[in-house]
């Protein structure tokens, strides 16, 4: 039997879908395999410059960089499992502890974010910059840190902000659960990708 | 590959097991081994998660094997195809060397 995404007297028009899925949830599946391309593309020039250079800086200590790296990483991924839940209790109807999950997931989503803008000011106030390298090594590690980690971390912003939407439309009724399930994926992506940042750009550049 | 779904203990489970692949990742980076062996551990790793997570955490493994095959071979070639830069970055190093 078919998923018809429009009410029911479109029903007749709509073609079952060949994935057995709801168009929204394909739609977002394409919308990942494409930013998936998107940073690997910026990955990929990141290790480019690096190993084209002669002079690639290294900046971060165990402590507290390192660590501070790790925190958030154990956050992001604790905020995947908060999704899940919130995932779980839409297939169950509870709209309350869907609101709650959601609720965990977007403060987890939040004090990334913060703890990541504290790291951006810190390295900015130790004279880091996009082509400023204060350890005098080449100047490319701003750009390409800056980069990823900026468009990492703007996934993960609007992110927070589409989880509000999805737990207000809820909540209210005005949403499925398909709909917190396709925001979950798109969650579950941003987790993904920090899983490639994180040893790419923190681990590979430790003293 | 379209199944029944697994309950939040599995969940659970498999969030623990990302957390150890992480900490794995860190233990490997404080041998400062040499760049090239631990540039090739960690990718292992950091696939081996994203496998995970794309698989579990985002229920592909539970979704039709038709969604699977559309969406992950395309992307492992575009991957691939990104990877054919490495000889000029090499290049270019040793541009810089001769300067």
């Amino acid at each position: 039997m078919s998923e018809a995404t429009v009410g029911e007297g479109h029903a007749a028009l709509i073609e079952s879908s060949p994935y057995g899925i709801q168009s929204k949830k394909l739609a977002m599946w394409l919308f990942i395999v494409s930013d998936a391309c998107t940073f690997a593309a910026l990955l990929v020039g990141y290790g480019f410059l690096r190993i084209g250079s002669l002079n690639w800086t290294k900046p971060f200590d165990f402590s507290p960089s390192i660590i501070n790296a790790l925190v958030m990483t154990v956050i992001l991924l604790t905020s995947s499992l908060t999704m899940l839940a919130a995932v779980g209790a839409a297939k169950a109807g509870n709209r309350p502890r869907v609101f709650r999950w959601l609720g965990f997931t977007m403060l987890l989503g939040a004090i990334f974010a913060a703890m990541h803008l504290r790291e951006w000011f810190k390295l900015f106030s130790e004279g880091w910059g996009l082509q400023a390298n204060p350890m005098g090594g080449d100047p490319q590690f701003g750009a390409t840190f800056f980069g990823v980690t900026g468009l990492h971390l703007l996934h993960v912003v609007s992110g927070v902000v589409a989880l509000a939407v999805i737990a207000l439309g809820y909540s209210s009724k005005r949403l499925d659960a398909n709909h917190v399930e396709t925001a979950g994926l798109y969650w579950h992506f941003v987790d993904i990708v920090w899983m490639f940042v994180f040893p790419l750009l923190y681990l590979m550049n430790m003293r | 590959m379209a199944n029944q779904e697994p309950g939040m203990k599995f969940n659970v489970a498999i969030w623990v097991g990302l957390l150890v692949i992480v900490a794995i990742e860190t233990v490997i980076a404080l041998q400062h081994p040499p760049a090239r062996t631990l540039l090739v551990s960690l990718l292992c790793l950091a696939f081996l998660e994203a496998a995970i997570g794309v698989l579990y955490f985002m229920h592909l493994k539970y979704e039709s094997a038709k969604l699977f095959w559309s969406l992950i071979p395309i992307l492992l070639f575009v991957l691939f195809m990104m990877d054919h830069v490495w000889a000029d970055a090499y290049r270019m190093a040793r541009m810089s060397l001769l300067k």
